[in-house]
C-alpha cells in the first residue's frame, strides 16, 4: 500500500503541474486582459495603459511568465489580485471560502441524510403505487433546470408570499452600527455549527451499539433536544449576546438557497439508493435474515440498509469535491458572495492569479479526495483490493 | 448453404433476444413513462419541419426565430382617475380593466382622445387557437420555439453522448486491458479532466471560440468522454478481463485487439448503452445552463427561451405571462427526466439484480 501511495504521490505532481501549465494557458487563450477597459478612457494619457501592463509584468512574453508565474507557485506566492490590488489571492479565498463551504455543508448532510431515508423507504416499498410517485417526483427534483427552479422559488418565497429575503448575504442596513464585521460574526456561527454537529455526532457513535432499534432513536432525540437547550442558553449569554441579531439576519439569508439546493440534491442521493438496496435486497443473507423470523425493520434498517450504504458514501465523497465547482451557479442566482462568485468573477474579469488560485485550489482537492477515495475503497471493498494486485 | 443456415439462426436468435429485452423493459413502468415522454419530444421535433414543408405553417408566421404575426386588439382608452376608488374601479390595480389602455400610456400616439378606440398589438400575445402556446415579446410563436428546441436538444444529446460514450468505452478498455502504464496515464488524464472546475471552463471556452450547437456537443463529449466515466467503465472492463472466456479466446490464439474488440467490448456495451442514456439527460442540461448565461452563439433552444423570459423580466411577474416561463423549463426538466427515467429502465434490463423476480 505504502509503494502505491508514494507512486500515486509522484503521478499526481506530474498531473497537477499539467493542470497548472493547462490554466494558465487557458486563462491567457481569452482575448484581451484584464487592464483592457484602460483603453477606453480618454481621461488617461495614452502611455497609462502601458505603464500599468508594465508594472504587472503583462508586457512580458507569454512563455516568460508562465515560467515565472509557476517557479514563485511552487515557493509559494501567488502573486496579487489584479482587480483588487493590495489583496492577494489566499486573502481573497479566505474570506470567501468559508461561506461556501458553511452553506454547501449543511446542505450536503441534509440532503445525504435525507435522500438516504427515503431511498431506503423507496427500495422497500418496491412496486406500490406510492413508491411509483415518490420516484417520479424525486426524479423530477433530480433533472429539474436548475436555474429556472432556482428563479421560481425566489419568486414564491422572494416576491409573492415575502417570507424570505432575494439573494445576498445579508441586509447592509441592519449592519450600519454593528461593532464588528460580518466575517467575525460568520466564523462564530461557523465555530457554533461544528460543535454542535461533533456533539451530535458523538451521541450517534454512543448509540450505535444499543440493540432495541426504539431506545436507540429516542437516545438520539434526546441528545438533539439537549442540543437545542443548549444552544438557546448560549445565544442568550455572553458574547453571543450582542451577536445574535447580526447571526439571525445571516441565517435568515441563508434558508432560502439551503433549502432550494437541498432539494434539488437529495434526489441524487435518494435514487441511488433505491438502485443499491435493490441489489442488496437480493442477496441471500436477506433471506436468511427473513427466514429466520426478524422484524423487517431490523432487516431494513440493520442488514440491507448498511450494506447499501457503501456506495452511497462513495459518491457522498466525490459530491464534496464537486462542492466549489456545484456552487458557482447557485451563489450567481442567489448572490451569495462565496467561493464560486470569486471564481466566476476573476475567470470573467480575467484576474489571472485569482483565477489561477481558485483552479488550482479546486484542483489540488479534487486530487487529494480522489486519492483518499480510491484508498478507502480498497479498504472497505476486499474485492477491489484482490484486483489491484492482480 | 450450410452458412446461410448459421445466418439465420443468428438472426433468429438476435431476434429473441431483442424481445426478451423488450419484454423485460415493458414491466418497469418508471422506464415506459420515461420512453412515452421521450417520444413525446421526438415527435415534436419532427412535427415543425413536417408542418413546414407542407405549408399547414407558413414560415413567415411561424418560423421560431424571425417569425412574426401581429396580433391586433382594440382597445378603449380610458383616463384613470387620481383617487380611488371610483364607481369603475375599486383600487389602482382594476384601472385599466380589460380592453382598455390607459391614456398616458399612449403619450407616443398623438391625436388620441379618451373614449376613442385604439388599435394596439398585443406582444406577448396569450394562447390562442392560432398559436398553442402564445407569442412571446418579439411577435414570435412559443410553441414553434419548443419544437425548434427540443431538436437542439436531440441532435446535442445524441451527438455529445455517442462521442463521449465511444471515447470512454474504447478508452476504459484499453485501460483495464493493457494495464501497467497505459492505465496510469489514463487514469491521470481522467483525472486531469475531473480537476477542472466545468462551469468556468466552458465559460472561458465561450471566451475564445464562438460556440454553436455541434461545437458544443464535441466539448461536452470530449469532455465526459474523458473523464470520469472511463473510470467506471474501466472497473466493468477488469471485471469481463477475467472471465474463463476471455483466457479461452487467448489459449485459442486470439490476438489482442481481437479478444479486446469482439470479447470484452460487447460485454462493456450494456453498461455504455445506460451511461450514454445519462449522459444525454448532462449534455441537455449544460446546453440549457449556458444558453440561460447567454453564452452560445445559437438560434433557438429552451435555455435561451427561458434566458429571454428573464431579460424582458417576465420570469418575476408571476403567473401572468406563464406562457414564456412554464413551457421552456418544463421541456427541459421533462426531457431530462425522461431520459433517466428510460436509462433506469434500462438498468433493470442489463441489471439482473434489480429485476422483480
Amino acid at each position: 500500500m505504502g509503494e502505491y501511495i508514494i507512486k500515486r504521490t509522484l503521478q499526481m505532481t506530474v498531473v497537477f503541474f499539467l493542470f497548472l501549465v493547462f490554466s494558465y494557458l487557458l486563462f491567457n487563450a481569452i482575448p484581451g486582459n484584464a487592464f483592457s477597459n484602460l483603453l477606453l478612457n480618454p481621461d488617461l494619457p495614452p502611455d497609462a495603459y502601458n505603464r500599468v501592463l508594465e508594472l504587472y509584468g503583462l508586457d512580458k512574453p507569454l512563455f516568460e511568465r508562465l515560467q515565472l508565474y509557476i517557479v514563485n507557485f511552487f515557493k509559494g506566492d501567488f502573486g496579487y489580485s489584479y482587480k483588487s490590488f493590495p489583496k492577494t489571492p489566499i486573502e481573497l479565498i479566505a474570506e470567501r471560502l468559508p461561506r461556501t463551504l458553511m452553506l454547501f455543508a449543511i446542505v450536503n448532510i441534509v440532503s445525504f441524510y435525507t435522500g438516504f431515508f427515503i431511498g431506503k423507504i423507496l427500495a422497500w416499498r418496491r412496486g406500490s403505487k406510492s413508491e411509483t410517485w415518490i420516484t417520479l417526483t424525486s426524479v423530477f427534483s433530480y433533472t429539474v433546470f436548475y436555474p429556472w427552479f432556482a428563479l421560481m422559488m425566489l419568486w414564491v418565497f422572494g416576491y409573492k408570499l415575502g417570507w424570505l429575503p432575494i439573494g445576498k448575504f445579508l441586509y447592509p442596513e441592519k449592519w450600519y452600527d454593528a461593532p464588528f464585521d460580518s466575517d467575525i460574526v460568520f466564523s462564530s456561527m461557523i465555530k457554533f455549527t461544528i460543535v454542535v454537529s461533533l456533539i451530535q455526532f458523538a451521541a450517534y457513535l454512543a448509540t450505535r451499539g444499543i440493540e432495541s432499534l426504539s431506545s436507540r432513536r429516542n437516545l438520539r432525540f434526546a441528545s438533539l433536544i439537549a442540543i437545542f437547550i443548549g444552544s438557546y442558553f448560549y445565544w442568550n449569554n455572553g458574547a453571543a449576546l450582542i451577536k445574535k441579531p447580526y447571526a439571525a439576519d445571516i441565517a435568515y439569508h441563508m434558508i432560502l438557497p439551503v433549502m432550494v439546493v437541498t432539494i434539488v440534491a437529495f434526489a441524487g442521493t435518494a435514487l441511488l439508493t433505491r438502485t443499491t438496496m435493490m441489489e442488496v435486497l437480493k442477496e441471500d443473507y436477506i433471506l436468511t435474515a427473513r427466514a429466520k423470523g426478524i422484524s423487517q425493520k431490523r432487516i431494513r434498517d440493520r442488514h440491507a440498509a448498511r450494506t447499501a450504504l457503501l456506495p452511497v458514501v462513495t459518491s457522498f465523497i466525490f459530491t464534496i469535491v464537486t462542492i466549489i465547482d456545484g456552487s458557482v451557479l447557485t451563489e450567481q442566482i442567489f448572490s451569495w458572495p462565496g467561493m464560486g462568485q470569486l471564481l466566476l468573477q476573476s475567470v470573467l474579469e480575467e484576474d489571472i492569479p485569482v483565477a489561477m488560485a481558485c483552479f488550482s485550489f479546486v484542483g489540488v482537492f479534487a486530487l487529494v479526495a480522489h486519492l483518499l477515495a480510491d484508498i478507502s475503497y480498497s479498504y472497505l471493498d476486499p474485492r477491489i483490493r484482490i484486483k489491484s494486485q492482480g | 448453404m450450410n452458412k446461410n443456415i448459421e445466418q439465420d439462426l443468428q438472426k433468429q436468435l438476435r431476434k429473441e433476444a431483442i424481445r426478451k429485452n423488450w419484454n423485460l423493459f415493458r414491466q418497469s413502468k418508471l422506464g415506459m413513462i420515461g420512453l412515452y415522454i421521450v417520444i413525446f419530444f421526438l415527435f415534436l421535433a419532427l412535427l415543425q419541419p413536417f408542418l413546414f414543408i407542407t405549408g399547414i405553417w407558413n414560415k413567415g408566421v411561424y418560423d421560431p426565430v424571425v417569425g412574426y404575426e401581429a396580433i391586433k386588439d382594440t382597445l378603449l382608452v380610458v383616463e384613470c382617475p387620481k383617487e380611488y376608488p371610483t364607481e369603475k374601479y375599486e383600487s389602482m390595480k382594476d384601472c385599466p380593466g380589460e380592453g382598455e389602455i390607459n391614456v398616458k400610456r399612449l403619450y407616443l400616439a398623438p391625436g388620441v382622445e379618451v373614449g376613442d378606440y385604439y388599435e394596439a398589438f398585443i406582444q406577448p400575445a396569450p394562447p390562442s387557437s392560432r398559436h398553442l402556446l402564445g407569442t412571446d415579446s418579439l411577435g414570435r410563436d412559443v410553441f414553434s420555439q419548443i419544437m425548434e428546441g427540443s431538436q437542439v436538444a436531440f441532435v446535442l444529446g445524441f451527438l455529445s453522448a455517442t462521442l463521449g460514450v465511444g471515447i470512454s468505452t474504447i478508452l476504459g478498455t484499453i485501460a483495464a486491458f493493457f494495464g501497467g502504464r497505459v492505465d496510469a496515464y489514463l487514469m491521470r488524464q481522467s483525472d486531469l479532466i475531473l480537476m477542472l472546475p466545468s462551469l468556468p471552463l466552458l465559460f472561458i471556452i465561450s471566451a475564445f471560440a464562438e460556440l454553436k450547437v455541434w461545437h458544443l456537443a464535441i466539448v461536452l463529449g470530449v469532455l465526459g468522454g474523458l473523464g470520469g466515466s472511463v473510470i467506471t467503465i474501466k472497473s466493468q472492463a477488469l471485471q469481463v478481463k477475467v472471465k474463463p472466456f476471455v483466457d479461452s479466446a487467448r489459449i485459442t490464439g486470439g490476438s489482442r485487439w481481437r479478444i479486446m474488440f469482439s470479447h470484452v467490448l460487447p460485454n462493456v456495451a450494456p453498461l455504455a448503452l445506460l451511461f450514454m442514456v445519462f449522459s444525454v439527460t448532462g449534455a441537455i442540461a449544460s446546453e440549457s445552463v449556458l444558453s440561460f448565461l447567454g453564452l452560445l452563439n445559437i438560434d433557438m433552444s429552451w435555455g435561451i427561451m427561458i434566458y429571454l423570459s428573464q431579460t424582458d423580466g417576465f420570469i418575476f411577474s408571476g403567473l401572468e405571462f406563464w406562457w414564456l416561463i412554464l413551457p421552456a423549463g418544463l421541456a427541459v426538466t421533462l426531457l431530462a427526466g425522461g431520459f433517466y427515467l428510460v436509462g433506469r429502465g434500462l438498468d433493470d434490463v442489463f441489471n439482473p439484480r434489480l429485476r422483480k423476480r
